[in-house]
């Protein structure tokens, strides 16, 4: 499979710890902004208005070809395009590092914590974690089987993708002005596997806010739209274990082969897809049963048995990360029927789950104890120091897709194999130059002062990285007013 | 990529898990970083959560 490629966009939640501390979260926010681009110099501020809420210096893209920015008050980073899962799972990490080195930097590391979830367990705000699968333009999307059928893979692999909460929040359906609203009485959930399924609301739907789905459906390549399409799914949890991340995406790839190869089973369809996510995520007995549009009655467990068997059988031996993927969600779904214990350090719920019990015993507290919040958003924190997945890290029960070595090359280095490459050419020479340079960036490409010819990256396979290198040299050997990258007037 | 995971090696001498049965068991496993980890937790402020007051995003 090498036809795809893939990003991942966090949202971080912003915990201020110290009392005394004098910013909100979203100046905070901005003051970690600010550090990277203007003091780290890890990358150069947009100088142009990329929405009506994304003014000038809102956010920018990095030297490692990824961006990082403020979105409806959150820090986000989004990755650079990646061609495998290793350099994703790398450059989502990386992108965590960036962001906790500043707030060290800033002197705040004991200060304020950035927690990598996705719901406000007191508010029950939610934010989102977003996957990008880059797939041709004949990828049967439109038609609403296949659609379906992706819906019932996204519903059932939160018994491994999820990253689990204390609690439960009643979803609140989109209305109209005039529409009737009862609210549903609040469940007793003591804890669930899934951060986000209580948020999504829809099936298919193509916005992103208040009117989630399960299935987002809005056409948006960042790429020659003749030839590509980007899936973009908003479902996910932000996953703190590079285990979980490297499956939720991967067998995400793989579920979109076999609807691509048309191999994808029409008989794996569910009956009702909202409701059903949420029961699963909910289920404190874990047996996640469900019911398939032809009536039949199973478990996600059974159904994400019959997916990745279908995958074993049709897409093996295609290449090794392929092979990765299914031996991998093999044993995942093997040991999910052991119990929590036996996916510590691999599925982030059930590694949750586990801490929050043992902790439970050892304080004699009940589930609806506040402290447990004060866990579970503190499993989530960035920082190493006190953060509570990493402690599964320093005693190598963390299982790793990729290592601290390579987290620290990416920081600053782009990915090879996609155009990330050449963006990262381009940011590189405009933070070395280092003087008022007029500049726009995109995904799709770039350009220099008012009247220049953009430079467009519409395939995202390839890496443009010789020819950027040339159209900057040669810019600057002509010179001139509007053809010079350092002194053109936009 | 090298797995260690010692339970996962635990789990080839014995293939054929019981795929039916309803819902997982909670096998009685004794962590070797169980107690580290609960150091850690201990150490958390118990109302941190009152503090997080997140706007909703994406």
């Amino acid at each position: 499979m090498r036809n795809r490629i893939y990003g991942i966009e966090t949202e971080y939640g912003l915990l201020i710890k110290d009392n005394e501390f004098k910013l909100d979260p979203v100046e905070a926010a901005i003051r970690i902004k600010d550090h990277i681009f203007k003091t780290s110099r890890l990358g150069v501020l947009d100088q142009h208005y990329r929405a009506n809420d994304e003014p000038p210096e809102n956010g920018g893209f990095l030297l490692n070809a990824g961006r990082i920015y403020l979105d409806m008050g959150h820090l986000e980073y989004a990755s650079p395009e990646c061609f495998t899962l290793t350099d994703l799972v790398t450059y989502d990490r990386a992108g965590d590092t960036l962001i906790q080195d500043a707030v060290e930097e800033l002197g705040w590391r004991d200060s304020i914590g950035i927690i990598k979830n996705n719901v406000d367990l007191e508010t029950n705000a939610t934010f989102g974690c977003h996957e990008n699968y880059l797939v041709g333009r004949g990828f049967p999307f439109d038609e609403r089987e296949n659609l379906k059928l992706l819906s019932a893979f996204l519903v059932t692999r939160q018994i491994y993708c999820g990253a689990g909460r204390i609690g439960a929040c009643n979803p609140h359906p989109f209305r109209d002005w005039e529409g009737n609203f009862v609210e549903e009485a609040e469940a007793n959930v003591d804890f669930q596997i899934s951060q986000r399924a209580d948020h999504i609301p829809n099936e298919f739907y193509r916005w992103v806010q208040y009117n989630r789905s399960i299935v987002n459906t809005r056409d948006e390549p960042l790429a020659d739209p003749s030839k590509y399409r980007r899936i973009h799914l908003l479902v996910g949890d932000s996953n703190m274990s590079e285990f979980a991340t490297a499956m939720k995406m991967g067998t995400t790839t793989l579920m979109l082969e076999l609807m691509e190869q048309d191999i994808a089973n029409p008989d794996w369809i569910l009956a009702e897809s909202v409701e059903t996510m949420r029961a699963i995520s909910r289920d404190q007995e874990f047996k996640w049963e469900l019911v398939l549009r032809n009536g039949r009655h199973t478990t996600a467990l059974e159904l994400q048995i019959d997916m990745m068997q279908t995958a074993r059988k049709h897409l093996a031996g295609m290449n090794r990360e392929t092979d990765w993927i299914i031996h991998e969600w093999d044993s995942v779904l093997n040991d999910l029927s052991k119990g929590p214990e036996a996916l510590i350090g691999r599925v982030d719920w059930a590694t949750k789950y586990w801490m929050l019990s043992e902790f439970r015993k050892e304080e004699n507290l009940d589930w609806h104890d506040p402290w447990l919040k004060s866990l579970d958003l503190e499993y989530h924190n960035i920082n190493k120091n006190s953060g509570l997945y990493w402690s599964l890290e320093g005693t190598g029960e963390a299982v790793r897709k990729t290592n601290d070595g390579a987290i620290e090359y990416a920081k600053t280095i782009p990915p090879r194999g996609t155009r990330a490459d050449g963006r990262g050419e381009l940011v590189k020479t405009l933070v070395d130059v280092n003087s008022e340079s007029l500049y726009l960036i995109d995904w799709i490409g770039f350009r220099f002062g008012r009247n220049e010819a953009p430079f467009l990256m519409l395939d995202p396979f390839i890496s443009y990285k010789e020819e950027i290198r040339n159209y900057l040299q040669n810019m600057e050997k002509h010179g001139g007013q509007e053809s010079t990258p350092y002194k053109g007037t936009y | 990529m090298v797995m260690n995971d010692p339970l996962r090696r635990e789990e080839k001498k014995d293939p054929t898990p019981d795929r039916k049965e309803s819902g997982p068991s909670s096998p009685n496993v004794e962590r070797p970083g169980r107690d580290d980890i609960l150091k850690r937790m201990k150490r958390v402020d118990p109302k941190q959560s009152e503090n997080y007051k997140q706007r909703t995003g994406q």
